[in-house]
């Protein structure tokens, strides 16, 4: 299966370089930023929530009707040292070809309409190191795939295949203040991933219509739950708590549309997920249910450079039992308010998510302003509210922030 | 014969048509069916600039296609770094009423999102004195006309037309344009706010032919009431590019450019 990859990577290569450019020229695009961001606990101890610099470069080199991209992080972390360092973050190669592309190597992939919200969009895993307060363009993980796509005129159809799958990052450093701690003891074990062979890989398609007053399409997908679930159990010798991550074959069906009405658009997706590992109670074995996801969602476009936007997402486990740490039905609610000053230069900006199971809530709220046409400076407030569910973890990181942003 | 026949009957016609009184429907008519090929892509540079003389600057790449009465746009922002790679697909369509279809594709989130076709006509495009409805392609019938005064503006005889908007929520209460009369291109529009008081004003330079089209190279529209204008410039302009509507879709949109 390696080689099998290793072997198309090779021959597309090659087609590089051996192909006659209509123009005679190889075409380079560079683009990227250098940035810092660094956050303060809101609270006492009032201490660094996050301190990082960084600096992103994408590189597009092209020739004829084949593309090679490279996008890379070099990182430094002043408080979590084992976050420094240099990532390539997607580096692909397309070929065009009549109405066809071929796409292989590490790439972001994108489905739905939901946003920031997963329901039909998971193929990229996310990063939580930092849980949500990051920007949602820097939280997805690229995947290793091979992606072919069809379009004609208003219709494409998108086919992959993923050989080793990616999953969740999440924070278990201590050092972290947003590490996922279930106790004031805890123990987790980190799952191997599932091995290279094609039995375990992802694969799936998705075919869209884009039409006047309308956007449609359906998608099936193989996959696992990349978001772990624990198997937790207590060691009565060390007194302490063990969560094991699992991770479980899964498919997913699914559906989205968006219309636009007037100043309206509104979007639906519907996600059905088969054989969905479930989140078990403590010393309970791991359940796999089906579940059925749905979202229901309205852009609002007013005018005068205001932009509002509300979903509603609902999620129905069936065939729950008291073995399964999870409600039967259970809703989340976003929030989206922005608004351009100034001639574009100030944006104000927040985004909320609402557990409506829980009653918990976290926002972002962001004033980022465009000192010349390089440099933005932003500042921002976290807020976490919550007694409980998802939220209630981190309702001592609430936060204020500034990010200082050159683009190039 | 024939071809000469036809030439000759082409020249009465254009005699025959410049002869008679056009009224202000008519010369805004033969301003919007100027032609100008059946696709068309251009450079534009877009100068915002304050009335402290402190500068942004915007650049983008733009393609459209002609279908019948409607038309297909593809917008590409190259500059400044925070936007590139930022694209706009427009299906404008010419009939009263009918919403345009739009997406906007955001290279950082490597998604396109269906936006609304009526919201942004009277918005700001990007922030400069243009809106949206400004860069677009306004029905003929969306306006009433009147044909006010010919006059000499700049060296070039011009018809002065009126347009009052049909629709009271337009951001403007009139406009006024002058139309030079050999060429039908607008030199120079003045608008007017809801209190009738002069808003902005639009002057058009540089007039020239490219590849047989009549073609404008610089608009700059100032706010007079802010003192803040918007210089765009437009460069490497080609029209009849052999493309095809394949171009203005989704699929396109997110391989950039």
């Amino acid at each position: 299966m390696k080689n099998l990859f290793l072997l198309i990577l090779m021959i597309i290569s090659v087609n590089v370089f051996s192909q006659e450019d209509k123009d005679g020229n190889f075409k380079l695009k560079v683009k990227g930023f250098a940035d810092t961001y660094h956050a303060f606990r809101y609270e006492k101890p009032n201490d660094w929530m996050s301190s990082r610099s960084r600096l992103r470069t994408e590189f597009s080199l092209s020739h004829s009707n084949t593309e090679v991209f490279f996008s890379s992080n070099a990182v430094y972390n002043s408080l979590i040292s084992s976050y420094s360092g240099f990532k390539i973050r997607e580096l692909y190669i397309c070929q065009s070809f009549s109405n066809f592309e071929l796409r292989v190597g590490r790439q972001i992939i994108t489905w739905g309409v939901a946003d920031a919200l997963r329901l039909a969009d998971i193929i990229s895993p996310m990063d939580y190191s930092e849980f949500l307060a990051q920007d949602y363009d820097d939280i997805r993980i690229p995947e290793t795939a091979i992606r072919l796509k069809f379009s004609k005129n208003a219709f494409s159809f998108d086919i992959l295949a993923i050989p080793v799958i990616e999953t969740f990052e999440l924070p278990f450093q201590k050092d972290n203040p947003w590490a996922i701690s279930l106790t004031a003891n805890d123990s987790i074990i980190k799952a191997k991933k599932p091995d290279f062979k094609i039995e375990n890989s992802e694969f799936g398609g998705r075919f869209s219509w884009f039409l006047s007053g309308m956007d449609f399409s359906v998608c099936a997908l193989r996959t696992f739950n990349k978001m772990p679930v624990f198997a937790l159990n207590f060691d009565p010798i060390k007194q302490q708590l063990i969560g094991k991550e699992h991770f479980s074959r899964m498919t997913m069906i699914g559906s989205d549309i968006s219309i636009p009405v007037s100043k309206f658009v509104i979007r639906g997706e519907l996600a059905i997920y088969f054989n969905e590992a479930q989140q078990p109670n403590l010393n309970a074995e791991i359940y796999n249910k089906n579940s059925i996801n749905t979202l229901l969602g309205v852009d609002i476009y007013p005018g005068g450079d205001w932009n509002l936007s509300f979903q509603y997402s609902h999620k129905r486990i069936n065939g729950i039992n008291n073995m399964i740490n999870a409600y039967r039905n259970s809703g989340t609610a976003t929030v989206r308010v922005s608004k351009e000053l100034f001639r574009n230069t100030l944006n104000i900006n927040t985004f909320a998510y609402i557990d409506v199971t829980s009653g918990g809530i976290y926002d972002r709220t962001s004033f980022d302003y465009a000192l010349n046409d390089i440099v933005h400076i932003s500042l921002g407030f976290d807020y976490f509210k919550a007694d409980q569910g998802i939220f209630k973890l981190y309702d001592k990181n609430s936060e204020i922030w500034i990010k200082i942003k050159a683009s190039f | 014969m024939k071809k000469a026949f036809l030439t000759l009957a082409a020249i009465l016609t254009a005699f025959s048509l410049n002869a008679q009184n056009l009224s202000g429907r008519d010369i805004i008519k033969k301003v919007k069916d100027n032609p100008n090929g059946e696709t068309r892509y251009a450079k534009l540079d877009l100068v915002l600039e304050k009335s402290n003389g402190s500068k942004r600057e915007r650049k983008v790449e733009s393609w459209a296609m002609d279908i019948g009465e409607d038309t297909k746009t593809m917008m590409f922002f190259t500059y400044p770094g925070d936007v590139k790679g930022t694209g706009f697909l427009t299906w404008n369509y010419d009939e009263i009423g009918k919403d345009d279809d739009k997406w906007l594709y955001m290279p950082a989130l490597k998604k396109t999102r269906r936006i609304s076709g009526s919201s942004s006509k009277t918005d700001y495009f990007m922030g400069t004195d243009f809106t949206y409805d400004d860069m677009g392609d306004r029905n003929v019938d969306e306006d009433e006309h009147k044909l006010l005064r010919e006059e000499n503006l700049e060296g070039f005889d011009c018809y002065v037309v009126e347009s009052v908007p049909k629709d009271k929520r337009e951001i403007y209460s009139k406009k006024i344009s002058w139309i030079r009369k050999d060429c039908f291109m607008g030199i120079k529009v003045e608008f007017y706010d809801k209190l009738g008081k002069l808003h902005r004003v639009l002057n058009v330079s540089d007039i020239k032919k490219i590849q047989g089209y009549w073609t404008r190279s610089k608009m700059v529209m100032e706010n007079v009431q802010t003192k803040h204008k918007t210089i765009l410039t437009f460069s490497d302009m080609k029209y009849d590019l052999k493309i095809d509507q394949e171009m203005f879709n989704v699929t396109k949109l997110e391989k950039g450019l």
